[in-house]
């Protein structure tokens, strides 16, 4: 059974492209992007139980990253310049991570959400770097002789490394380093009893969140092909952490599927206009009361899904 | 159970992308035409009025009439709150499902230009941009908008150091394209007359405290001091000048400053100020297609006050009826371009007669003003920058 619905799933996504009318293979791209995010989000809160509202900070930082490289280093393939995104924005989390993981849960999301402030601002004042309020324009990325110049390429490009990504992180859960991040999430002064560094492993599901995020990031500057500051408002931190709550915290079946959910409700309701906050906050508010645990734990109810998790 | 569902999920999606139309967004009945716009965020205001009171407004009478070549012109529109990535997100939706025929008047740079490309790769007229930077030039599915910023920057500096003969002149700029556009313009100009800005400061898009700028301004002596900002904080420096008693400068609006909006922020501190006007007043002008605009107005939206924002709308409405006119019944994407291009002498009775021609570019001039009493004046004729 889990083996037929994963080889069902695969062939979806692999099919996609050719079954879908163009504007849904982007949209697919976006709910993917969104997805690696989510998981991103979900290795920090949901493990560590903080929650970031600085993840469209990071987001900008590995959009800005690759978009760089992919302009000053043409010549550079794709991998090479996606790692390299993520590896940026790891630094800066572990930089931001280790001062603000002294703070706890609303300190927390408050040092977060200005850091998010921080990098908009950053991004508008190296205007030598990132052309400021002008915004920049990404060019197709290449991998070898090949460019990613249509949405399809780049799609697969995105599912590629959104597999990738996904099979890290659930392997992560079963390495030493994932059992000491489900103490934690159990109880933190247990795990500190049984030998747990705290600090350090709170540092770590940071910057491990920071670095997904900022591949996604990268993935974010190829596909939507144009970047500036006005992309990364704190709305958009705003809909990560909506993504993992509606999804299911601390579950990746649950961050793909909060993923897209949200993405598919953000589109679906661009023609409300005014009226989409508060569409958004009603699906919201009605998740928390009636779903607490996300839709990841609302399916485990249906048997035939339980065996998936 | 997950497998039977994707199927059916498939099934319906490849289902949906069967109808496809020889020319994308016209059948027999019908134009599809629409735009991302920002209808929440900074300039939702204006986002709303150019398209719903506006564009809408104009094909509201076109279609009451019976269209088009026997066509209703059906307009869609989303909303980008001024998020590039969310008009690249929108423009694809609106190209590849609805299938729209033509974008017709997106708002702001950052927006437009990041969707330049993919409309012009896909060869979809991108139709009267509401933005006023030369980005947007020499592209063949393009149709410029509002009057570029080096044609106003001409007209101004023309008037200002020609006519008036002003030496001293300093600018309040912001920080983008926008102000960038216009600054660079300046210069230019200013250097035929063998002058230079004196002194230049900038402004961060979204900042609305401008004291520092302004009294830096104020120690350059300036007899002109340009205002390229946008309403909030245009109409602080107006605020902040007052406050410091700075009386021996003309604070001078640019074309998409000039506007009842920046008008009523700015209150008792706006007058005497001059700017340029692109637009005739859309509450009193005695102009034909004014009047008209009004009666419509009130006919369609009687709740919705007459402002430059929804003239600006209602008027692109009239030049696509105009192209899609001449293209006759056999309407497409190169046919419009081309009937855009060979519009001539054409008459809104809105602004001077309109020439279009292999530039694309549609509005070309503008006239001084002066605000007295809280409404702009006007004094001259329509100016040139041929």
């Amino acid at each position: 059974m889990r083996h037929a619905a994963l080889a069902t799933g695969a062939a979806v996504v692999v099919g996609w492209p050719w079954a879908a009318p163009p504007y849904f293979v982007f949209l697919a791209s976006l709910i993917a992007i969104n997805a690696i995010v989510a998981i991103g989000l979900n290795l920090l809160s949901g493990y560590t139980n903080q929650l970031s509202f600085g993840h469209a900070g990071f987001l900008a930082i590995g959009a800005y990253a690759a978009a760089i490289l992919t302009i000053r280093a043409p010549a550079l393939p794709v991998p090479a310049s996606l790692l390299l995104a993520g590896l940026a924005t790891a630094a800066v989390g572990l930089a931001l991570g280790v001062p603000c993981l002294r703070l706890e849960g609303l300190y927390l999301a408050m040092a977060t959400l200005a850091f998010g402030f921080v990098v908009v601002e950053a991004i508008l004042n190296l205007e030598w770097l990132t052309r400021g309020n002008d915004g920049l324009h990404v060019p197709a990325a290449r991998l070898g002789p090949w460019a990613f110049a249509t949405d399809t390429a780049r799609y697969y490009l995105v599912v590629a490394v959104a597999a990738l990504l996904i099979v890290a992180a659930v392997n992560i859960s079963r390495t030493r380093t994932g059992r000491a991040l489900l103490a934690v999430r159990e109880s933190e002064i247990a795990a500190q009893a049984s030998g747990v560094n705290l600090a350090a492993y709170r540092t770590l599901a940071f910057v491990v969140s920071a670095f997904y995020t900022g591949v996604a990031g990268g993935l974010f500057a190829l596909v939507v092909g144009f970047l500036s500051p006005d992309s990364f408002d704190v709305f958009l931190s705003v809909d990560f952490v909506a993504m993992i709550i509606v999804g299911g915290l601390g579950s990746i079946l649950g961050s793909v599927v909060g993923a897209a959910v949200i993405t598919a409700l953000n589109d679906s309701l661009a023609g409300f206009q005014n009226y989409r906050p508060l569409i958004f906050g009603a699906i919201l508010v009605t998740s928390m009361l009636f779903m607490p645990g996300g839709i990841a734990s609302a399916l485990r109810k249906i048997p035939s899904i339980r065996r998936l998790r | 159970m997950i497998s039977r569902a994707s199927l059916l999920l498939l099934l319906a999606v490849t289902l949906s992308a069967l109808p496809a139309a020889a020319q994308p967004g016209v059948s027999d009945t019908e134009i599809v035409i629409g735009s991302s716009n920002s209808f929440s965020g900074p300039l939702a205001f204006t986002g709303e009025q150019i398209t719903k009171f506006g564009v809408d407004l104009y094909f509201r009478v076109v279609n009451d009439a019976g269209g088009i070549h026997g066509r209703k012109v059906r307009t869609v529109y989303y909303d980008d709150g001024y998020r590039p990535q969310d008009a690249v997100a929108n423009t694809k939706k609106l190209v590849e499902q609805d299938k729209v025929f033509a974008i017709i008047i997106p708002q702001g740079s950052p927006p437009v230009v990041a969707t330049l490309e993919y409309l012009e790769e896909n060869k979809v007229p991108l139709l009267f941009p509401y933005q006023s930077s030369p980005v947007t030039r020499g592209k063949r599915y393009v149709l410029q908008g509002m009057t570029l910023s080096d044609r106003s920057s001409k007209m101004m500096i023309d008037y200002l150091a020609g006519q008036r003969k002003l030496k001293k002149f300093a600018a309040l700029y912001q920080d983008d394209e926008y102000g960038k556009s216009f600054l660079t313009a300046f210069e230019k100009d200013l250097a035929r007359f063998g002058l230079k800005l004196v002194a230049a400061e900038s402004v961060k898009r979204g900042v609305t405290d401008v004291s520092a700028q302004v009294a830096k301004l104020q120690a350059a002596k300036p007899e002109v001091t340009f205002l390229v900002l946008v309403p909030g904080p245009g109409a602080q420096a107006l605020k902040e000048r007052q406050k410091i008693g700075w009386t021996d400068t003309l604070m001078v609006s640019t074309g998409p400053l000039t506007d009842e909006r920046y008008l009523s922020l700015a209150a008792e501190a706006a007058e005497g100020v001059e700017g340029l006007s692109l637009w005739p007043d859309p509450l009193t002008s005695d102009l034909p297609g004014v009047k008209l605009y009004r009666e419509h107005m009130q006919r369609y939206f009687p709740k919705n006050e007459p402002n430059r924002y929804s003239i600006a709308g209602y008027f692109v409405g009239m030049l696509f009826a105009e192209g899609a006119k001449r293209a006759g019944r056999n309407l497409t994407r190169e046919s419009l371009i081309a009937s855009l291009e060979s519009v001539k002498g054409f008459e809104s009775g809105i602004l001077p007669p309109i020439t279009i021609g292999p530039d694309h570019e549609t509005q070309k001039q503008g006239f001084w003003v002066r605000v007295e009493k809280g409404r702009f004046k006007q004094l001259t004729d329509w100016l040139k920058s041929e």
